[in-house]
C-alpha cells in the first residue's frame, strides 16, 4: 500500500483535483432530484410557470457542472492512472537492470515479465477503480443523508438506517466473496495447467494409454471450477435480491412515514421522490464499491509482487571506492585464484578451488559435462555473480574493485544462447561498438564466417526479429560472434558458441579468429572436443572441480574424465 | 439506476456465422435445464408485469395520500397514515414489492448455475474430444488455441449468459410496458423522453467508434512495451556484457511514455461515455420536469403520476441504453460457443475394431509391409517402406531432420493412419488390435520431455500407478536420476511446478526414461531420448539402456551415430523413405549415404 502511495505522491495535486471533481459529480446526482422535488412542491402549491422555468434553468446549470465535473474526473483519472503505471513500469524495469544474474533468477524471467506488465496493469486498474468508485462512497453517503436531514430529521434517520444496513450487507458479501474468488483463481490456474498438459502431452498420454485417467483429471478440475463459479454467482444473486428488497422496503417506509410527516407539515409531497432518489443513489454507489473491493485482494498480491522487486538490494553493486581500471599490461590477462562459488540457495559449491590463468596470444579451453560448472566460469568473469571464496583478477585488478561497466567493457563475450535484439543487423553489431563504420562491421562479419549478410538484399539493414528468430541457429551464433568481435579487446570469451555450426564452418571460424585475436587472450567453453583440440591449454571440469589442465595429448594420457569425454565423441563404440 | 459501462465499449464484437444453428445446438446442450428455463421464463413474465404495475399503483397511493392530506389541511387537522387512509394501500404495495422480490430472487438463483452448467457440459465434451482427435489436429493447432476454446471462450459465454439472458428476457417486456404506461400518462412527455433517448444512443455510437480507434492505438503501444520488456529480460546478460543498460532504460522510458499517452486518451474516452450519456439523460429529465411541472400547474397531471413517470423513465431507459451492448455481447458469446462446437465437430480417429485381436505380451516381431503414408493424402511422404524387426533386435533409425524418422515411430504406435500397406505386430495387422492393446506393448521415450504437475514419484509411476516406492527408486537409479532427485529438498515427493520449470531439460529427460524403465514394456522406442544430456551422461544411460534392451526389440532414433553402431539393423532414411538398410559394417563398406554421414560426424 505504502509503495502505491509513494508512486502517487508526485501527483498529489492531480489526486486532489480528481477528488474535487468527483464530488461535483456526486453533488449533481443528488441536487437534480432535489430540484425536481421543489418543482413538484411548487406545482401542487399552485406556483407559476416562471418558477418552473427558473428551477429548470438551475437544473441545467447543475447538469452542466456535474457533467463537466465528471468529464474532468474522467480525464484526470485517466491521466493519473497512465502516469502511475508508467512510473511503476519504469521503476521495475530500471531495477531489473541493476540485478545480478542470481537476483534475477530468483524471480525468473517469466515472473519478472508478469511483474512488470500484468501486475502493474492490475495495480493501475485498482487505483482507478478506487478513485472512481470507492472514494465517492463516503461523499455520497454523507451528502445524501444530510440532504435527507435537510428535508426532515426523521427521514434523515431513516436514510442513515438504510445506509448502514446496505453497508453491513455489502461487507458480509465482500468477505465471503473474496474467499470464493481466491479459490476460483486457483481452480482457473489448475484448469489451465491440466489442459495444457493434456494437449502438449498427447503423445505420451496415448502411448501410455492413459486417456481415461486424463479425462478424469480434467473432469475434476472442470467440476471444481464450475462449483466455485456457481457459488460466486449465487452469492451475487443473493446480494442483488437483498439490495432490491432493501430499496423497496425503503420506498414503502418513506411513503408511510413520509405521509405522516407531510400530514404534520414537516415536509412536502414532492420530497418523497427526492428521498427515494437519495436512497437509490447511495445504494448504487455502495454496491459498485463492493464489486471493486472484491477485486482488491488480487491487486494487493500484485502490489506485493512489485514491492518484492523494488525492495531487492542488488547483490552485486559497485564498491564505493572502486576506481577505473589501472591495468597491468602483462601477458597474463585473466587469473582465477582458488575460486569457490556457491549459489546462495544451494548446499553444494558449484565450483571448487578453481585456479588457472589466460595469457595473451593463447587459447584456453574449458570442457566438462552438463552441470560441471563451465558456464558459471564465464558468468563469474563478467561478474554476473560474485565468487564465494578466492578472487578473480583481470589484468591485475580484482573484479570486485572495478566498476561493473568498466569491467565488462574490457571483455568481448559471445553467449551460450545466441541472442540478438530486434532491429537491424547493423544495430546489433553496434552494441559492440557504438558509431562503428560499415567497413568495420563487414570485417567482423567476415571473420565470424557470417558472409551471408552480404548476400542478403538489404545487407546490414536487414531486420532482425525479436530473439533473432528469423535466422537459423548457426547464423545467429555467427552474428553474435561478429558482435563480440566489434569490441576489439584483450579478453574474448566464447561460451559454447560453436555448437550450432557444422564442422567445416567451425574450423574456418577458428582459423580466422586466430588471426584476429593474436594479441588477446581467448577463453573457449565447449562441448565438442574437436573445437578445442588445438587449444594451448584445456581445463577439464568435473562436478565443479578441475580434473586436469594441459594440452589434448597430455590430458589423453593423464586425465580419465577427459578420456571419457573424448571417447564418447570419437568414432564408434569400439 | 445509472449503469456503469466501464471498458465495455472497448472490445470489438464478433459475429457468429450461423447464429440460428448455434442457438439450436446450444438449446440442445442445455437439454437437462429446459425445465429450469421454463420456470425462469414464467417468473420473468410475472416479474415484468409486476414491475410495470408497481409504479402506477404507487402513483395512486401518493395521489390518495395527497388528497387526504389536503382534505385534513382544509379541516385544519394533522393527517396521519392509518389503515383506512392509505395504510391498506401502502401494505398492498409492500406485498406487490415482496412478490416482485420473490420472483426476482427465484429467477436470479435459478440462473446462477445455468451458464456454468452449460460450460461444464461443453468442457467435459471437449475433454472426451481430446482423446479422439487425431494427432494431426494437434500438429496443426497451437495448444493456446485449443485452450482458449475450453477456457476463455466458455468463460466469456458464461459471463454474457449469466448477466445477459435474464436482462434480455425482461428487457422487451419492461421497455414496451413502460412506454405504454408513459404514453397513457402523457404523449408529449413520452415524446420528449424518446427524443433524448435517441440522442444518447447516437452519442454512444459515436463514442464507440472513437474508442475502438484509441484502444487499437493503445494495444499497439502495449505490444511495444511488451516486446521491449520480454526482449530485455531474456537478453539481459547481453545488455550487461555490452554495457547497454542506459540505452535499454532509455528505450523503455520512451515506449512507456508513448503507452502512457495512448492509454490516457483511450481511458479518457472510455470513461467519458457514461458522464456524457448521463448528461444527455439529465437534460432530458429537465425537459420532462419542466413540462410535467407545467402540466402539474394546469392540473393535467397528478403528483403521483409525475413521480411514477420518472420511475418509468428509468425502467425503459436502462434497457434501451444497454440494449446495443447487450445484443453485441450476446452475439459475441454465440460466436464463442460456435468455436467450441467447431472443435467438437472436428474429425475423429476411427473407432477401435469391434472384435479386436489381442497381442498379450509381444515377443517383439514387428514388420512394415509396403507402407505408404502422407500427412495429407495429396502429399505422400513415404512411398514404400518395408522392413522386419525380429524379437530382441536393436533397430536404429538415422537420417537428417525431416527425413521421417519420428514419423516411422508414429506410424508404428498408430498415432497416424497409414495410406497403404500393413504394419504387423507378431504377425497381426495393428489395425485389428485396439489402440490400447497395441500401445501396451511399447515403451516410449520422446524427444519432448513431457511431465505433469505432480510429484516426481507420480511422474515416474505414470505408466504403472500402483508401483511401490522401491520400484520407482529402482527405475530412477537405472535412469541415473536417483542422485539428482535425492538432492531436492523433498526428494521423490518434490512437486514439479508449471511445466516442470524447476528442473533442467536433461533431468526431465532422465525422468521420462525412468518412467519407461518402470513400465518394463516388451518393445522399446527411444526417439532421440538422450538428445538433451551430455555425451558422458548419455554413455552412462546407454549402459543402463543396454541391459534394458537385452532380449527386447528396440527402436532407436539418434543423432549421435556413436550410440547406434552396435544396432542389428540400421535404417537410413531420406525424404520419407528408407534408402539404405543393414548393419554398421555393411553400410560403411557400401560407402553410401550412411558412410558419408558417419565420416562427416567424426572428421
Amino acid at each position: 500500500m505504502k509503495t502505491v502511495l509513494r508512486f502517487m505522491k508526485p501527483y498529489k495535486g492531480l489526486c486532489f483535483f480528481t477528488l474535487l471533481v468527483t464530488i461535483l459529480d456526486v453533488a449533481g446526482g443528488l441536487l437534480i432530484p432535489r430540484l425536481t422535488a421543489d418543482m413538484v412542491n411548487m406545482g401542487v402549491a399552485g406556483g407559476d410557470l416562471g418558477y418552473m422555468l427558473e428551477k429548470g434553468g438551475q437544473m441545467i446549470l447543475i447538469a452542466f457542472l456535474a457533467g463537466a465535473g465528471a468529464l474532468a474526473g474522467s480525464y484526470l483519472c485517466a491521466d493519473l492512472s497512465a502516469k502511475i503505471g508508467r512510473d511503476m513500469r519504469n521503476a521495475v524495469y530500471d531495477k531489473s537492470l541493476e540485478f545480478s544474474g542470481e537476483d534475477f533468477q530468483r524471480f525468473g524471467t517469466g515472473s519478472m515479465i508478469t511483474r512488470t506488465l500484468n501486475d502493474i496493469n492490475v495495480i493501475q486498474q485498482a487505483v482507478v477503480w478506487c478513485i472512481q468508485m470507492v472514494i465517492p462512497v463516503p461523499v455520497v453517503c454523507i451528502m445524501g443523508t444530510s440532504m435527507a436531514f435537510a428535508v426532515d430529521s426523521q427521514m434523515g434517520l431513516l436514510l442513515i438506517g438504510v445506509t448502514i444496513l446496505i453497508v453491513v450487507l455489502a461487507l458480509a458479501v465482500t468477505r465471503k466473496a473474496s474467499e470464493i474468488f481466491d479459490r476460483l483463481q486457483r481452480f482457473l490456474d489448475r484448469m489451465n495447467v491440466v489442459l495444457r498438459e493434456n494437449i502438449t502431452g498427447v503423445r505420451v498420454i496415448r502411448a501410455f494409454h492413459k486417456e481415461k485417467r486424463e479425462e478424469g483429471r480434467m473432469g475434476k478440475t472442470f467440476e471444481d471450477y464450475a462449483e466455485s463459479s456457481i457459488q460466486a454467482n449465487r452469492l451475487f444473486a443473493g446480494l442483488d435480491v437483498a439490495a432490491f428488497t432493501v430499496i423497496n422496503l425503503c420506498i414503502v417506509l418513506i411513503l408511510w412515514l413520509g405521509g405522516n410527516r407531510i400530514g404534520k407539515g414537516f415536509m412536502q409531497i414532492g420530497d418523497i421522490t427526492a428521498l427515494t432518489e437519495y436512497a437509490i443513489l447511495i445504494l448504487f454507489y455502495i454496491i459498485m464499491a463492493q464489486m471493486v473491493i472484491i477485486l482488491l485482494p488480487r491487486a494487493r498480491v500484485c502490489i506485493r509482487r512489485m514491492e518484492e522487486v523494488l525492495k531487492t538490494e542488488p547483490e552485486i553493486q559497485d564498491a564505493k571506492d572502486c576506481v577505473k581500471g589501472n591495468w597491468d599490461n602483462t601477458r597474463e590477462v585473466l587469473r582465477f585464484e582458488d575460486v569457490d562459488f556457491r549459489f546462495s540457495d544451494a548446499e553444494e559449491n558449484t565450483l571448487k578451488n578453481i585456479s588457472f590463468s589466460c595469457r595473451r596470444g593463447e587459447t584456453t579451453a574449458i570442457i566438462g559435462s552438463t552441470g560441471s560448472g563451465k558456464s558459471t566460469i564465464a558468468r563469474l568473469i563478467l561478474r554476473f555473480h560474485d565468487v564465494s571464496r578466492g578472487r578473480i583478477l583481470l589484468k591485475g585488478q580484482d573484479l570486485r574493485n572495478l566498476p561493473q561497466k568498466e569491467l565488462r567493457q574490457e571483455i568481448s563475450y559471445v553467449p551460450q544462447k545466441a541472442w540478438l535484439f530486434s532491429g537491424t543487423i547493423g544495430e546489433n553489431l553496434a552494441h559492440g561498438k557504438e558509431n562503428a563504420g560499415k567497413e568495420e562491421m563487414l570485417h567482423a562479419l567476415e571473420i565470424a564466417q557470417a558472409d551471408f549478410v552480404k548476400h542478403l538484399p538489404q545487407g546490414l539493414e536487414t531486420r532482425v526479429a525479436q530473439g533473432g528468430t528469423n535466422f537459423s541457429g548457426g547464423q545467429k551464433q555467427r552474428l553474435c560472434i561478429a558482435r563480440a568481435l566489434m569490441k576489439d579487446r584483450d579478453l574474448y570469451i566464447f561460451d559454447d558458441s560453436f555448437s550450432a555450426l557444422d564442422f567445416k564452418t567451425d574450423k574456418a571460424l577458428r582459423d580466422a579468429l586466430k588471426e584476429e585475436t593474436r594479441e588477446a587472450a581467448v577463453l573457449i567453453i565447449a562441448q565438442r572436443i574437436s573445437t578445442i583440440l588445438h587449444a594451448s591449454q584445456i581445463v577439464v571440469l568435473d562436478e565443479g572441480e578441475i580434473a586436469g589442465i594441459g594440452t589434448h595429448e597430455y590430458l589423453m594420457e593423464n586425465c580419465d574424465v577427459y578420456r571419457d569425454i573424448a571417447r564418447s565423441q570419437m568414432k564408434g563404440g569400439e | 439506476m445509472e449503469e456503469n459501462n466501464q471498458a465495455l465499449f472497448e472490445e470489438e464484437f464478433e459475429m457468429p456465422s450461423r447464429p440460428l444453428e448455434t442457438l439450436k445446438r446450444m438449446w440442445n446442450s442445455v437439454g437437462e435445464q429446459h425445465g429450469r428455463l421454463l420456470v425462469v421464463f414464467v417468473s420473468v413474465i410475472f416479474y415484468t408485469l409486476l414491475s410495470i404495475f408497481a409504479p402506477v399503483y404507487s402513483a395512486g397511493i401518493i395521489d390518495l395520500l395527497w388528497e387526504k392530506i389536503q382534505e385534513a389541511a382544509r379541516g385544519g387537522q394533522a393527517f396521519s397514515v392509518t389503515w383506512g387512509s392509505g395504510g391498506k394501500e401502502i401494505c398492498t404495495l409492500l406485498i406487490i414489492y415482496g412478490v416482485t422480490s420473490l420472483f426476482y430472487g427465484l429467477q436470479n438463483f435459478l440462473m446462477a448455475s445455468f451458464a456454468e452448467r452449460l460450460s461444464l457440459k461443453l468442457r467435459t465434451d471437449i475433454s472426451r474430444k481430446l482423446d479422439r482427435l487425431p494427432l494431426a489436429y494437434f500438429d496443426g493447432h497451437q495448444p493456446g488455441e485449443i485452450m482458449s476454446r475450453a477456457v476463455n471462450d466458455l468463460d466469456k459465454n458464461a459471463e454474457a449468459l449469466q448477466t445477459g439472458l435474464l436482462k434480455l428476457f425482461s428487457a422487451v417486456g419492461l421497455v414496451v410496458g413502460s412506454l405504454i404506461m408513459m404514453f397513457r400518462f402523457h404523449v408529449g412527455l413520452t415524446l420528449i423522453f424518446l427524443v433524448f433517448m435517441a440522442f444518447s444512443l447516437l452519442s454512444t455510437k459515436a463514442f464507440s467508434a472513437r474508442t475502438l480507434e484509441l484502444a487499437a492505438r493503445r494495444q499497439q503501444c502495449v505490444s511495444q512495451v511488451t516486446r521491449q520488456v520480454e526482449e530485455a529480460y531474456s537478453g539481459r546478460n547481453i545488455i550487461k556484457a555490452f554495457t547497454q543498460e542506459e540505452n535499454s532504460s532509455r528505450d523503455m522510458h520512451r515506449v512507456n511514455e508513448e503507452l502512457a499517452q495512448a492509454s490516457k486518451w483511450a481511458d479518457f474516452v472510455t470513461n467519458a461515455i457514461n458522464p456524457t450519456i448521463r448528461f444527455i439523460n439529465r437534460l432530458g429529465q429537465v425537459g420532462i420536469a419542466v413540462f410535467a411541472g407545467k402540466l402539474l400547474l394546469d392540473g393535467a397531471l397528478t403528483v403521483g403520476r409525475f413521480q411514477a413517470f420518472f420511475q418509468y423513465v428509468y425502467q425503459a431507459g436502462e434497457p434501451l441504453t444497454e440494449g446495443a451492448y447487450m445484443i453485441n455481447s450476446m452475439q459475441s458469446a454465440l460466436a464463442c460457443v460456435e468455436r467450441v462446437y467447431q472443435l467438437l465437430d472436428e474429425e475423429e480417429i476411427s473407432p477401435d475394431p469391434e472384435k479386436p485381436e489381442v497381442v498379450e505380451k509381444a515377443r517383439g516381431l514387428v514388420e512394415f509391409e509396403n507402407v505408404r503414408f502422407g500427412y495429407s493424402p495429396e502429399k505422400i511422404l513415404m512411398e514404400n517402406i518395408s522392413f522386419r524387426a525380429k524379437p530382441g533386435q536393436k533397430i536404429a533409425v538415422v537420417g537428417s531432420t525431416g527425413a521421417g524418422k519420428t514419423t516411422l515411430i508414429n506410424l508404428l504406435m498408430r498415432f497416424y493412419e497409414i495410406n497403404g500397406g500393413r504394419i504387423l505386430l507378431e504377425g497381426v495387422d495393428t489395425r485389428n488390435l485396439t489402440r490400447g492393446n497395441l500401445r501396451e506393448n511399447f515403451g516410449m521415450v520422446l524427444q519432448d520431455t513431457w511431465l505433469f504437475q505432480g510429484t516426481i514419484a507420480e511422474n515416474i509411476a505414470y505408466g504403472k500407478p500402483d508401483a511401490a516406492r522401491e520400484e520407482i527408486v529402482a527405475a530412477a537409479k537405472a535412469a541415473r536420476v536417483d542422485f539428482f532427485v535425492r538432492t531436492l529438498p523433498k526428494g521423490y515427493d518434490t512437486v514439479l511446478q508449471n511445466e516442470a520449470e524447476n528442473i533442467s531439460v536433461g533431468q526431465r529427460q532422465l525422468l521420462t526414461i525412468a518412467r519407461v524403465f518402470l513400465c518394463d514394456p516388451p518393445i522399446l522406442i527411444l526417439d532421440e531420448a538422450t538428445s538433451s544430456v551430455d555425451t558422458r551422461t548419455e554413455m552412462e544411460i546407454g549402459k543402463a539402456m543396454h541391459s534394458l534392451m537385452k532380449n527386447r526389440t528396440s527402436f532407436v532414433i539418434a543423432h549421435r551415430l556413436s550410440t547406434i553402431v552396435d544396432a542389428d539393423l540400421i535404417l537410413f532414411m531420406e525424404n520419407g523413405n528408407i534408402i539404405e538398410q543393414g548393419r554398421h559394417r555393411e553400410l560403411l563398406e557400401k560407402g553410401g549415404a550412411y558412410a558419408q554421414l558417419y565420416n562427416s560426424q567424426f572428421a
